[in-house]
């Protein structure tokens, strides 16, 4: 069996240079923000220069605001709307419900440069325009999907009957819902929005189209700085994105794997 | 306490008739089991009383009070569900102050009857405890607290020691039956195990394909079959089909069979006889017509089966294999491949109209 | 089974519709209802705002397919996607099988987990990060040139195999995750029944690995051909000149010349090849579950 065991390990090795491929550009990314060389030159140089100066850059300091704005609302629109959503699926039995759950994969499956390119026709021509105002009309609306399916899945690992048995209790809808049912699915929708935040706040696609000058999130403040020439700035910024939006992943990993168990 | 009155309630699922024109009068204090196979409409039932499903037609009354149209939170009802159904988020106090607390009672009050109820079901000291961390038995126990503690009308059990191993299912029958008669609640119970039935109820009503066969004490329906399924669902039973004579049917065969329980039917008329296994003797040498058991045959032992204080015997007898329980005495035992013959009294035959 | 019929869930559309029409209308005016429009206006000869003319026409589809460019692009963008998807099968495949049936216990799960977590991060920011990897004087270029005793000179930066790179980065994770998925359901014992047959290692794979992760495979494809196939943002910022792809296209038609009517048209056309994959893809989808 000596064959087994070196392919076991030329798999493992195998493993580790494509963690190096996912990462390499990412950790040298990161090195570079630190650099003092605007030109990315090594000799390496430490320096924080470039986070300071990023405090200096009104424009980009607005774009983040508006990012955290907008991902926070999108959050908690999606997350009730999306958990309301999938408990009415959940508890319900009614013709067209297959119909209603299958129009979720659109949002998710259709490319968000259509998506995106049809929401700026439409929110044009109903008179909404561009501007922040559409960028959370349509985050929340890509937002959502994910939400209710994230829900909807942990309402799968829900026993009915505790629901019959509340009401068997003496216990009404509203009382059954918050006492017994949100509780229950609070790791899914803690998880779903995460999700939530993470799909706005590095939604890039939708967000550029729907946006004007003075009216923008990060990430198309971040393309449009890397069209106009990259700076060490640029790395900066995309180094605290990356490890905002990773910590939020690994965030949601926890909630939704283990929030079962307790 | 009130009594639960069922008249004439149908249900259907699509085409699927669940009920069919189901009658039962539940009366104020008693212990009910309903019995059938699975798909009988059984639980149907139980959820029609309960409140979670409405029926089709027909009524359902609670102490005296249409409820048919009412949900089951409106029904001031308890519920024990086959697997308990606690809720896992809260504590074991929690889960049974469930009911009172969504009434608004005051915190103290709900306080004291949370501890009355644990220490009814012998639970007293384990109110802080999460239902994962007790056994079986326990949640079973906690269960039952948290449907009786809100003082309910009737108490419904839906195969609530189902999930129980044997020896723990005795205990609680035992115990189940304790409580029920100390608060005296009327209690409707599903079960599809006919010993349970027969040991824990008052009254059986057994359901086949949304329809109640026959409604009763566990006495009556055993002494009594009126249907064949009856007969061989409660219990078990040799069944003989023919055509009725004045007292009993003829076989086939020539075979005449005396019955002396059940109705009379008309002569000719299709019909079939039920004995229990352990009402049959067996025997290697001719029958004294002093016994009584003027019921005999001739037939050879095919396998026998010893299971400790009895055996059972199944006998080959024309194209049919009959089965007899022997109770444990001593004598000597019979080999298989042995004739025999075998003999019953016309009082262990009941008639049964096909 | 006909009692168990009633369990859990309750008839009727009215009591669900408080709870379900928020999040559908929602979806509907934002998703629903503007690809309805992109459709209406893409048959139109202007936007009719600010009281501008405009009638109904064909001529934004008749030139899709009267101007060969449009046509090229399509294709080109339909190589890439094509090219990208079996980099990423080439790639991945390898990689999930390891996960799923070497790796074992919380070394799979930890190494799982550090697989597709850059999928969830900034798509952007990581095609920006591989400008600093690639350009000339870059990091590549460098690290090569430090090791390496002749002088070469790695200017990958504004090439098309930047952009593969740049989008086979993005969405190899997606094949890992779904290939893993189905390969991790297949059951160890019939891979060593098969064994036990005395097929050898490469008939086993090819005849009873391959063929039961299948599923897992086609819907990785349609996952990263889609995708990449509608990319804008990628071929600009890696490819440069050498970028144009039907995406680019589309995006200027909306942020830099302004034709609509035209880009819609464009928008469209994509769409309907998108859902004529994803109709290809879903029978094969909707069996692995």
């Amino acid at each position: 069996m000596a064959t087994t065991r070196i392919l076991e390990w030329l798999g493992r090795f195998y493993i580790v240079l494509l963690l190096g491929f996912l990462y390499l550009p990412i950790i040298i990314m990161a090195a570079m923000s630190f650099n003092a060389s605007p030109f990315y030159q090594l000799p390496f140089e430490w320096t924080t220069d470039w986070y300071a100066s990023l405090w200096q850059n009104d424009q980009l300091i607005a774009a983040t605001w508006n990012s955290i704005e907008i991902a926070v609302i999108t959050t908690i629109i999606s997350t009730v709307l999306g958990a309301m959503a999938s408990l009415a699926l959940y508890r319900y039995e009614f013709r067209g419900k297959k119909v209603l759950q299958a129009l979720l994969f659109p949002p998710i499956a259709i490319p968000w440069l259509i998506t995106g390119t049809a929401m700026l026709i439409f929110f044009f021509g109903i008179g909404i325009g561009r501007g922040l105002v559409a960028i959370l009309l349509g985050h929340v609306a890509l937002a959502l999907p994910y939400v209710i399916v994230v829900v909807s899945a942990r309402l799968q690992t829900f026993a009915p009957e505790l629901e019959e048995a509340a009401r068997s209790l003496g216990a009404n809808q509203w009382q059954v819902t918050m006492r017994i049912t949100l509780p229950w699915i609070m790791p899914g929708v803690i998880a779903g929005g995460l999700f939530a935040f993470a799909v706005s706040f590095d939604q890039f696609v939708v967000s550029y189209f729907l946006s004007t000058p003075g009216q923008t999130t990060l990430p198309v403040e971040i393309y449009a700085a890397i069209r106009k020439g990259f700076t060490p700035e640029i790395n900066a910024v995309s180094t605290i994105i990356i490890v905002v939006s990773m910590a939020l992943m690994l965030l949601t990993a926890r909630f939704f794997k283990f929030g079962g168990e307790k | 306490m009130a009594g639960v009155q069922v008249a004439n309630v149908s249900r259907s699922f699509g085409a699927h008739k669940a009920l069919d024109d189901v009658s039962i009068d539940f009366a104020d204090g008693g212990f009910y089991a309903l019995l059938g196979p699975s798909g009988s409409g059984k639980t149907t039932l139980l959820r029609q009383i309960a409140g979670f499903d409405f029926p089709d037609s027909g009524r359902i009354a609670i102490g005296g009070e249409s409820v048919e149209r009412v949900p089951v939170e409106k029904r001031r009802i308890g519920m024990v569900f086959q697997n308990y159904a606690l809720f896992p988020n809260m504590s074991v106090a929690d889960n049974v102050a469930f009911g009172l607390s969504v009434r608004g009672e005051a915190k103290a009050t709900i306080a004291a009857e949370v501890q009355r109820a644990l220490d009814l079901v012998q639970l007293g000291k384990l109110g802080a405890r999460k239902p994962h961390q007790l056994s079986g038995g326990q949640r079973q126990r906690v269960a039952l607290a948290r449907a009786i503690v809100t003082k309910p009308r009737v108490l419904l059990l839906d195969e609530p020691l189902g999930a129980l191993d044997k020896a723990l299912r005795v205990d609680m029958q035992i115990e189940l039956k304790r409580i029920q008669r100390e608060i005296g609640i009327t209690t409707i119970f599903v079960t599809h195990d006919q010993e349970e039935a027969l040991t824990m109820s008052d009254r059986i009503g057994i359901l086949r394909d949304g329809r109640l066969v026959q409604e009763g004490p566990p006495e009556e329906i055993y002494d009594r079959p009126q249907s064949e399924f009856a007969a061989t669902f409660l219990g078990d039973a040799n069944i003989f089909r023919g055509n009725a004579t004045g007292n009993g049917i003829l076989l086939a065969d020539g075979t005449t069979i005396a019955a002396a329980v059940g109705d009379r039917l008309v002569p000719g008329a299709k019909a079939s006889c039920a004995v229990r296994p352990e009402r049959i003797q067996i025997s290697t040498g001719v029958v004294k017509p002093d016994t009584g058991n003027a019921n005999s045959l001739k037939g050879q032992v095919s396998k026998r089966i010893f299971a400790g204080n009895n055996s059972t015997y199944f006998v080959d007898r024309d194209g049919q294999t009959l089965k007899v329980i022997v109770q444990n005495t001593g004598a000597e035992r019979l080999a298989e491949g042995e004739p025999v013959v075998l003999s019953w009294s016309p009082d262990s035959t009941v008639l049964i109209a096909a | 089974m006909a009692d168990q019929l009633a369990i859990g869930s309750r008839r009727g559309l009215k009591p669900a519709l408080p709870l379900l029409l928020p999040a559908y209308l929602w979806l509907t005016v934002a998703i629903f209802l503007p690809l309805s429009a992109m459709v209406f206006f893409s048959f139109m000869t202007d936007l009719p705002l600010a009281g501008k003319d405009w009638a109904f026409t064909l001529g934004n589809y008749a030139a899709f397919f009267s101007q060969g460019l449009y046509a090229t692009l399509m294709l080109a963008s339909l190589r890439l996607g094509l090219e990208v998807t079996l980099w990423c099968i080439v790639i991945g495949y390898p990689a999930a099988y390891v996960l799923a049936k070497v790796l074992k216990g919380r070394s799979r799960e930890a190494i799982f987990l550090l697989v597709i977590l850059p999928f969830w991060s900034n798509g952007l920011v990581r095609i920006f990060s591989w400008a600093m990897v690639l350009r000339e004087g870059g990091i590549l270029d460098t690290a090569l040139n430090a090791v390496l005793p002749f002088k070469i000179n790695i200017d990958l930066m504004y090439s098309y195999p930047a952009v593969i790179i740049g989008l086979v980065h993005s969405y190899v994770p997606y094949m890992v995750l779904t290939c893993y998925l189905t390969l991790q359901a297949i059951d160890d014992s019939l891979i060593e029944a098969g064994r036990s047959l005395g097929a050898s290692r490469r008939q086993v794979l090819w005849r009873v690995i391959i063929p039961l992760s299948m599923p897992g495979l086609i819907a990785g494809a349609a996952l990263i051909f889609v995708p990449v196939v509608g990319s804008f943002m990628e071929p600009r910022i890696l490819g440069g000149r050498t970028g144009t792809f039907y995406g680019t296209v589309i995006e200027d038609q909306f942020v830099a010349v302004f034709n609509w009517p035209l880009g819609a048209a464009l928008s469209f056309i994509l769409l309907a090849v998108v859902l004529i994959i994803l109709a290809l893809a879903a029978p094969v989808l909707r069996r692995a579950g």
